[in-house]
């Protein structure tokens, strides 16, 4: 028999497994070194960078503008929150001089927030989905898929893509509605609510699923604060703490987000902040993000015939302040769907930005992996990693 | 719980460590400046002081001074610290500086654990190194990658384990322009 | 030779009337391979197709759709009239892709079978570099000997059972058990360290969950007196036209809770989500088979539907009434024995695929255990429930006085000789339920409450 089944007798007699970097679990290239005895995992390692496609290095290379489309590429399964993060940025860089103010037409910022919090429910399916599919539930997944294919059949009719989208852009939106968006998007929403409930009622409460994520790897408020964590997992733990309700961007301000948190909703097993209350916050999220949806639908003003109308046009003239942009530095925070996605943006006063720093939520989602993997089972893995909602592109970027 | 301004912050910090000196970027932002001798003490007062109150260090990243067109020119490795509190919800940027001679930092990972992971970016990134660091590897580059691609006299390197970056007559603007002779073979030298 | 009244007939058909000991083996192996080439073989084969079918209409999408036999018959028409000009040959192709039966085959995806059995027998047999050879080699073959000796004892009518001892229940029992040997053999040959971890999972989960399968059957087999399946069977014969009275399944609440046990556990025998704890894929890759490919991975693919269908056979068998029609047994048994014994195999077949569709569609429904959980299922909640039953079980034996005497080689019409009086019969079932159903009331009670958040997201406080 092969010697090397238990090799790496520096660890005793424990058996070093290499899960990933392709592995069912692990939601792309993340690789995690295991030693493990037997079932019991002594201690797992991350070991990411696979799909490091040194954006931030090309930040540096393209124009202001010309990062739009990379910025997809960070988090392309939420490639809108991805370009608004850097899009809110610049131009909080650009507001921060009033000779080169930009002023964001307030329809473009009702077409942001519908975008971004579709796209926030498209990615907590993905997110929710992939998690039961983890724990061997496969029917909930495309059930989420299905309405995930809903929410790009929008998307492409808008900007005519389905994953990456380019769609926010630097001082407002690409392109206005299409004829009947609107009432797309509305009816979308009520189908969507009974499929919703539909799915909830088929894995949420179900008893295998609940004891599988019930107590397991809870993260204390203080330890997800100190870890870094972010945006559910953080809220997860019981923190509440929402970018968009307490450092509100856009029109976030006037929408009054309602934000959902950890309450150890798996009962009588559960704990704050384990994986059952990191899938349920997302849950929650997803129906707040269904209500400001309508809400920004009834903020949307009517459209104007001038693309940069500041109230019903779309797309503010920028071409200008990019060309001479302010020099100097800024940091700017937005909430995407796996949390904050801040961006520090430095500006030589150039047309290039001089540094694109993104900070994202799965990076530090990671980080806290070794600290939580140890003495749990195998099977814990895959419900630790699905709850913490890994993208591997954004850890990687 | 109140939000303190950033004026009163910095008095609170500057009260115990004078040579900590409040700065202002072009565009108005203002920050704190860290000796790196300071650095420690001054992010431990950041976190435990319950005036100041940083639980929470949001993000830790750095940039390469030596092409800013900042007065005086300098070369050094900016390495900010981006601090934020939950609970007074104020916000705090510390920066320090490491020379490129002495690319050193102590690691404020004892302090704030998520800062782990993003000091091993900015080492892998920029090649600060942070010392008392738990383990300082590469995080995103491969282990034997040669050289921190975000400092601004980066050189890409000809070639990776045999395989060139650029193609004939492929051209970098501020890549090593043409491959070394020898280096690397021609495009199509695998096959 | 006394194999039992239907080999021993085939064999003096075969051999005259005093058969030698190779015609009574030979008819023995006729008997068993029949139902087994007819019936099991064929499941094991369409098992895949039927699973994604299902999956496919649980998850709202066509499944297998595209795939027809229309090139098959292409082929076919090609090969048997090529003496036809080609045009010819396209127009009765086309004429017969056109007929109804060829459009549902498209729509059920059958030529996905076919295709897949090619693919299947195409496919590069890999063995890895520090594969322990023969082990290797041998586990998919043995899975599937695990998964179709134990036919052989299976009764599939009044005659068709190959092997008809007195201890045929324990026959079953241990001859199925031989799985875990190969699939522990898979992982641990296989050189693969998830294997391996498959492997050990299949061991421990699979000799566990032995015990509440064989307190299963225990409390049949005490309840009919006799370890014979056709005894036991035929215990559950009932002369009323609504047959299926007579039916262990309905005799007591205490014998319904074992087959349920039973299921569960057979269930997990066969590494069926929300037990596959030895393949899971999120987990282990695919566990004990991530190494095989090609023929070996279709044995062991087969073996797996032929033990789920296994699994139905026993639940049939020991409790729902064999391979007894539901309504009209009675006339059934007056028939030609050939029909009668083609509507008994019928019956059985459809009892048992019924209860492989209900596998798939828990795998499709239900998450995945974690393997503690599975063992605490075993140990903590089956061992001690079907302990409960089998008490249950001799208690209401002796409050209605009557201990079934053991004998061999029963036969319908002989009736059972433990009789309920109607009184004792409803006191049977509605004591224990109404105490069950006390109990359950009271858990939920007391642990079962939902957070108003989760009731709201499932729309129950609508």
């Amino acid at each position: 028999m092969s010697s090397d089944l238990l090799i790496e007798n520096q660890h005793g007699e424990r058996m070093r497994l290499s899960m990933g970097p392709q592995h069912p679990a692990t939601h792309g290239v993340l690789r995690l070194l295991i030693d493990s005895d037997g079932e019991v995992v002594s201690r797992a390692v991350p070991d990411q960078g696979y799909l490091h496609r040194a954006i931030e290095k090309i930040g540096e290379c393209v124009e202001w503008a010309q990062f739009v489309p990379y910025t997809d590429r960070i988090d392309y399964v939420c490639a809108m929150n991805a370009n608004l993060a850097y899009c809110v940025a610049v131009e909080a860089l650009l507001n921060s001089d009033p000779a080169t103010a930009v002023r964001v037409p307030r329809r473009a910022e009702c077409l942001r927030v519908i975008v971004a919090e579709l796209n926030r429910i498209s990615s907590h399916l993905i997110a929710v989905g992939a998690m039961a599919m983890d724990l061997g539930a496969y029917t909930p997944f495309l059930h989420g898929l299905a309405q995930r294919e809903a929410v790009n059949d929008i998307f492409e009719k808008l900007c005519g893509q389905r994953l990456t989208y380019n769609y926010v852009t630097i001082g407002g939106v690409a392109f206005d509605l299409y004829p009947g968006a609107e009432q797309e998007i509305a009816s979308f929403l009520d189908r969507f609510e009974e499929e919703f409930r539909r799915f909830n009622q088929l894995i949420t409460n179900n008893r295998i699923f609940r004891e599988r994520c019930a107590g397991v790897a809870p993260v204390s408020a203080e330890e997800a604060i100190a870890w870094g964590l972010v945006g559910p997992n953080l809220r997860a733990s019981g923190v509440d703490w929402d970018i968009r309700r307490d450092e509100p961007y856009g029109i976030y301000g006037e929408l009054g987000v309602r934000v959902p948190v950890g309450r150890g909703y798996a009962g009588a097993r559960g704990r704050v902040g384990d994986c059952y209350d990191r899938y349920v916050v997302r849950l929650l999220e997803i129906e707040e993000s269904v209500r400001l949806i309508r809400e920004a639908l009834r903020l949307l003003p009517p459209k104007a015939d001038k693309p940069s109308d500041p109230l019903g046009g779309h797309q503010a003239d920028v071409g200008k302040q990019l060309r001479k942009p302010p020099r100097g530095e800024v940091r700017v925070r937005t909430e995407a769907p796996r949390g904050e996605m801040g961006y520090v943006i430095v500006s030589d006063g150039g047309k290039q930005p001089y540094r694109v720093r993104c900070r994202t939520g799965s990076f530090s989602a990671v980080g806290i992996f070794e600290h939580l993997m140890r003495g749990i089972f195998l099977a814990d893995i895959v419900t630790i990693i699905g709850s913490f909602d890994i993208v591997v592109p954004e850890i990687d970027r | 719980m109140s939000a303190l301004p950033f004026s009163e912050l910095a008095a609170r910090i500057r009260a115990r460590f004078p040579a900590v000196a409040e700065r202002m970027s072009e565009n108005r932002q203002p920050w704190l400046l860290v000796p790196a001798a300071d650095l420690l003490a001054v992010c431990q007062l950041c976190r435990d002081d319950p005036e100041l109150d940083f639980a929470s260090l949001c993000d830790l990243t750095g940039w390469d001074l030596l092409r800013y067109p900042a007065q005086p020119p300098s070369d050094a490795i900016v390495v900010a610290y981006y601090l934020h509190s939950l609970r007074h919800r104020h916000h705090l940027t510390l920066k320090a500086l490491a020379p490129r001679a002495c690319c050193t930092l102590p690691s404020v990972s004892a302090i704030w654990p998520a800062a782990i992971a993003f000091e091993r970016e900015v080492y892998d990134l920029l090649g600060v190194q942070f010392s008392g660091h738990p383990r300082l590897t590469r995080i995103l580059l491969p282990e034997d990658w040669e050289g921190h691609p975000l400092r601004k006299d980066y050189a890409y390197p000809a070639a990776y384990h045999g395989v060139p970056h650029a193609r004939a007559g492929q051209w970098f603007e501020d890549g090593p322009a043409r491959a070394p002779a020898g280096a690397a073979p021609p495009a199509g030298g695998a096959a | 030779m006394n194999l039992g009244p239907g080999v021993d007939a085939l064999a003096r058909f075969l051999a005259g009337p005093e058969p030698a000991w190779w015609a009574s083996a030979l008819a023995a192996c006729i008997v068993w391979l029949g139902p087994l080439l007819l019936i099991v073989l064929p499941i094991a084969a369409l098992g895949q197709i039927i699973e994604r079918k299902v999956a496919a209409a649980m998850q709202r999408r066509h499944g297998p759709n595209t795939a027809g036999l229309d090139g098959l018959v292409r082929f076919l028409v090609r090969c048997l009239c090529w003496f036809l000009p080609r045009a010819t040959q396209e127009r009765l192709t086309a004429r017969l892709c056109r007929l109804p039966g060829m459009q549902l085959a498209r729509r059920l995806g059958l030529g996905q079978l076919v295709a897949d059995g090619i693919k299947m027998l195409g496919k590069e047999d890999l063995i890895p570099g520090n594969a322990d050879g023969w082990v290797f080699r041998l586990a998919p073959y043995l899975a599937m000997c695990g998964a179709l000796l134990p036919f052989a004892a299976i009764p599939f009518g009044q005659h068709l059972v190959a092997l008809e001892v007195p201890v045929a229940a324990l026959y079953v029992a241990a001859a199925g058990g031989l799985t875990v040997i190969a699939l522990f053999m898979a992982g641990w040959g296989s050189g693969n360290k998830f294997s391996l971890l498959g492997g050990m999972r299949a061991v421990a989960q699979v000799v566990s969950y032995e015990i509440p399968v064989g307190l299963a059957i225990a409390g049949v087999v005490l309840w009919c007196g006799s370890m014979d399946l056709q005894r036991i069977v035929a215990s559950q014969y009932n002369a009323h036209w609504a047959s299926f009275l007579g039916w262990n399944f309905f005799q007591s609440p205490f014998l319904a809770l074992l087959a349920v046990i039973l299921f569960v556990a057979g269930l997990a025998e066969c590494q069926r989500t929300p037990f596959d704890m030895a393949e899971a894929e999120s987990e282990l890759v695919s566990g004990f088979n991530t190494e095989y490919s090609g023929l070996r991975w279709g044995l062991f693919a087969m073996a797996e539907y032929a033990e789920m269908f296994l699994v139905g056979a026993i639940i049939a068998t020991l409790f729902l009434g064999g391979y007894q029609s539901p309504f009209g047994e009675p006339a059934i048994i007056a028939l030609p024995a050939w029909l009668a014994a083609l509507i008994h195999a019928l019956m059985l077949t459809l009892k048992a695929s019924a209860l492989l569709f209900v596998m798939v569609w828990l795998r499709w429904t239900l998450p995945r255990l974690r393997v503690d959980q599975v063992m605490r299922l075993c140990w903590i909640t089956l061992v001690p429930l079907a302990l409960l039953a089998l008490f249950g079980v001799a208690l209401t034996m002796l409050a209605a006085g009557s201990v079934a005497p053991g004998s061999a080689y029963g036969r319908i019409p002989a009736l059972p000789e433990l009789h309920l009086t109607p009184l004792a019969h409803a006191l049977a079932w509605v004591l224990p339920v109404a105490i069950a159903a006390l109990l359950i009331v009271l858990a939920r009670r007391q642990h079962g409450r939902l957070h108003p958040d989760l009731a709201r997201l499932s729309g129950a406080g609508r």
